[in-house]
């Protein structure tokens, strides 16, 4: 069960994807002078569930394994963001993110380094972009490559208490599109805090019109 | 202005555009805009405050928007937004706004051009088809020949058990299907274009496990070489249940019909038998009340014969004999009214071991000394609410069969012990305390078909002229008309155990008074005038003869009709004396009439039948038939006597 005090009003829920957006909007900028290519990126809606939802929801959706960029973050509110892409896709977008001039063989040996690249680029955005709009700083970790089941990503176990935010992201590169997912384990003080800072947030941007 | 974006070609089929200058922050917004805002074009096109933007917007949607636009204003990129406009003419339409954010080269965003899309026939179209796939419980979906995924609905996601999304993959949905089922949507690249989606498919709900049934249906739209499937899926679980349910009601139909054919035969053949033993109760309750006539034409002729003819010690022998023959022949009477229910039995409460002791030693001398009884009371026993006369001729009756059952001799048990019944232990006793008073052999034992019939009227095992057949049918119907019941247990060489169950009482067994002196008080009262009535000539000639004798004056009526006559005719009678069970005026009847012109005659009624109404006159005195004289002379003097009710003690 999700306790009330961490459930996202719908204004809320706005808000993070705004936010959000504006994050990815920023790694798409840096991602297209990287590439010199278009890149567009976004995120149409978010979610909040538990551990065991998200690993569920992600199986029911992507029927291969998955690959993922993980960073931890520290600050008012700490935890660990993933960047999900299916196994299937990734070797497209790091071709679509390297370019056509190199061989299957090179883009394999690449994969590792360009996906932790890729995802470091998108992961950083959003979380600067976070602590920026909410006015707060967060420390981040460097980038680690895994590759899993939804459960095993999201170190689902008897005893998982986090959430997740769970964050749809539409990738276009090149004209490939790409579909992939940003989550953030959050435990229920973190979760609290983000949802007082979207508050405070909220209030600047509608003002009277709330 | 707005030739600088590539929204301008777009916008033909817009209803407005607008460029937002995030540097002045100005908005500059085209014609369609301005009339859909209600602005002054020219001074729309000029530029005013950012702020108008959100004007027109739905207050409810306004905060949202607010949200969105600062998204962009602080560095998103791209802007896609459904809400309300409220028109100058207060309209409702629903807007879809599609904005991009420019950037300048420090990433800064500059400007934020869009255009809006009037959406309302759309969203009022979308609207209709989600009430619909809701309120009708049908999920779509649209799956494209080779591709991995589906598109499909919330409420196709509902059904199957997964969580709302607007893509699936092929995988995730045919994965839900059991396992010997086709697939519900086409694995990619299967090769085979389907001829047709009508199907029904069982699965097991992804959320829940549930087994369920999902109908599909829909249409195959060819394109090029491939094709596309837009169908609909809805539960059918509650029709194949039911389905279910008939073709196993239909599988076990002869059974069934079987099985009911049984129990119908049995409750027919349960009716008939009751049908069989109603009939004979009326039959032999009829019979009974000839014979009871008869009888006492008999007897009281051999009564009268007797004090009139000179005294010879021979011809007395012989009318003693008759005598004894009809009296007798009285005690079967009595016994196939009580058969037939109705002969009153006068329940009171008896204490059965002073009972049973009280006969046990009459018992042992008419069975013989090769089967003595063996007695086995509790110290303390409750009284039973019982008849003890009957009660004595039952246990009689029980012990001359238990005797017959051992025909070489035994000890024959009879005993009693209190017993506690619940509702619904034993057939035909409520709740409550009784008392078990049975009589047990070591005899020969019944089998169970003998066993089954034992308690029919008529039925026996005894050779012709050694039973009656009445004795335990007899005993059952005495122990039902006392609420209680009569058990049989029995085995071929077993023996035999007669269980009587009667109700227990509280109430004090009364002593019975010594029995009054049986010389009647011949001639003791007052010579009277007395009307005797009755249908059946013999009786009336002998109950007249009697009155004679005991010095009454006697007018005779063959009718209640022809009794009140005589009695309009002659005030001085002053007793009247009816049969009750006659054709036209019942006895009763006519005492009701009397009553009318004479209350101070007084009545008495002659009855066979044990069916007196409840409510006859107090004053009315009973004398059962048969009586003699004696009986007469008593009934006389009972109805004479103010404070005499009702009954005799009989």
């Amino acid at each position: 069960m999700i306790p009330d005090s961490v459930l996202l009003s719908d204004l809320e829920r706005d808000a993070l994807t705004e936010i959000v957006n504006i994050g990815v909007s920023r790694a798409a900028s840096s991602l297209r002078k990287m590439i010199n290519d278009q890149v567009l990126l976004s995120v149409p809606s978010i979610e909040v569930v538990s551990q065991r939802r998200a690993a569920r929801l992600i199986s029911e959706r992507e029927v291969t394994d998955l690959i993922a960029v993980r960073q931890d973050f520290t600050g008012p509110f700490s935890g660990r963001a993933l960047l999900i892409f299916p196994e299937t896709n990734s070797l497209e977008l790091v071709r679509a993110v390297v370019g056509g001039n190199f061989t299957v063989q090179e883009v394999i040996d690449m994969e590792h380094e360009a996906l932790a690249e890729t995802g470091n680029i998108i992961l950083n955005s959003c979380l600067a972009t976070m602590a920026n709009m909410l006015k707060r700083s967060l420390t981040m970790t460097l980038p680690e490559v895994l590759r899993g089941s939804g459960a095993s990503l999201f170190e689902v176990t008897a005893t998982s208490e986090g959430l997740v935010l769970f964050l749809y992201i539409d990738f276009a590169v090149r004209n490939l599109d790409i579909r992939g997912y940003i989550a953030m384990i959050l435990d229920i003080p973190s979760l609290e805090t983000l949802k007082e800072l979207l508050d405070e947030f909220i209030e600047r941007v509608v003002g009277e019109d709330l | 202005m707005f030739e600088h974006t590539p929204l301008t070609l777009a916008a033909a089929g817009a209803s407005g555009a607008w460029v937002w200058d995030i540097v002045q922050d100005s908005l500059h917004v085209d014609a369609r805009f301005a009339k859909l805002y209600g602005l002054d074009p020219a001074e729309a096109l000029e530029g005013l405050p950012s702020g108008t933007f959100f004007k027109a917007i739905h207050p409810a949607d306004r905060p949202r928007i607010r949200i969105a636009v600062a998204g962009i204003v602080a560095g998103a990129e791209l802007f896609s937004k459904e809400f309300r406009v409220i028109t100058p003419d207060g309209s409702v339409l629903w807007m879809h706004g599609r904005g991009q954010s420019h950037f300048d080269q420090q990433d800064n965003p500059v400007r934020f051009t869009g255009l809006f899309v009037d959406v309302t026939e759309r969203k009022r179209t979308e609207e209709r088809l989600r009430v619909a796939q809701t309120a009708g419980g049908i999920g779509t979906f649209e799956y494209i020949d080779g591709y991995a995924t589906v598109t499909v609905s919330e409420e196709f996601c509902r059904l199957l058990g997964l969580h709302p999304a607007q893509v699936l993959p092929v995988q995730t949905i045919n994965s839900i299907v059991a396992e010997n089922e086709q697939p519900l949507i086409p694995e990619p690249r299967g090769g085979n274009v389907p001829t047709e989606l009508d199907a029904v498919f069982q699965i097991t709900r992804a959320d829940n496990g549930s087994e369920r049934w999902i109908a599909r249906r829909g249409e195959i739209v060819r394109e090029g070489s491939g094709y596309r499937l837009i169908g609909v899926i809805y539960d059918v679980t509650a029709a194949k249940q039911q389905e279910a349910v008939l073709r196993e009601l239909n599988d076990t139909l002869e059974h069934r019909v079987e099985q009911e054919v049984a129990i119908r035969q049995k409750a027919e053949d349960t009716l008939r038998q009751a049908y069989k033993m109603e009939a004979i109760g009326q039959l032999t309750g009829g019979i009974a009340h000839d014979f009871n006539n008869l009888l006492m034409a008999i007897s009281s002729s051999l009564a009268l014969l007797e004090k009139r003819i000179p005294s010879d010690p021979d011809t007395v022998r012989l009318i003693r004999n008759a005598q004894q023959g009809a009296t007798r022949g009285a005690a079967l009477t009595q016994r196939m009214l009580a058969f037939a229910r109705r002969q009153d039995l006068t329940p009171e409460p008896v204490d059965i071991a002073a009972l049973v002791k009280g006969i046990a030693d009459l018992i042992e001398r008419t069975l013989g000394p090769a089967w003595p009884i063996e007695l086995g009371f509790p110290d303390a026993l409750p009284p039973v609410f019982a008849d003890s006369n009957q009660l004595e001729m039952a246990l009689l009756n029980l012990s001359v069969n238990a005797r017959d059952a051992m025909p070489d001799g035994g000890v024959i048990h009879v005993a009693a012990e209190e017993r506690t019944v619940a509702a619904g232990e034993i057939t035909d006793l409520a709740a409550g305390h009784y008392v078990m008073l049975s009589v047990i052999d070591a005899g020969i034992g019944m089998d169970d078909d003998t066993l089954l019939r034992a308690t029919d009227p008529f039925f026996t095992t005894k050779g012709v002229g050694k039973g009656t057949g009445l004795g335990l049918s007899m005993i059952h119907g005495l122990a039902r008309q006392l609420k209680g019941t009569f058990i049989l247990r029995s085995a071929l060489q077993e023996g035999t155990k007669a269980e009587l169950w009667l109700p227990a009482t509280d109430r004090n067994p009364i002593t019975k008074p010594a029995p009054a002196s049986l010389a009647p008080a011949v001639g003791a009262g007052d010579k009277m005038t007395i009307l005797a009535v009755d249908d059946d000539g013999l009786i009336l000639m002998n109950t007249a003869t009697m009155l004679e004798d005991l010095g009454h004056k006697v007018f005779e009526a063959y009718s209640g009709e022809t009794a009140l006559e005589i009695l309009q005719a002659h005030p001085e009678i002053d007793l009247i004396i009816t049969d009750q069970a006659m054709p036209n005026m019942m006895g009763t009847q006519l005492a009701e009439r009397v009553a009318l012109d004479r209350p101070e005659i007084p009545v008495i009624l002659a009855t066979g039948y044990g069916d007196l109404p409840d409510n006859a006159p107090l004053r009315m005195t009973k004398l059962n038939k048969p009586f003699d004289q004696a009986m007469l002379a008593k009934a006389l003097d009972n109805a004479r006597s103010p404070r005499t009710l009702a009954k005799q003690p009989e």
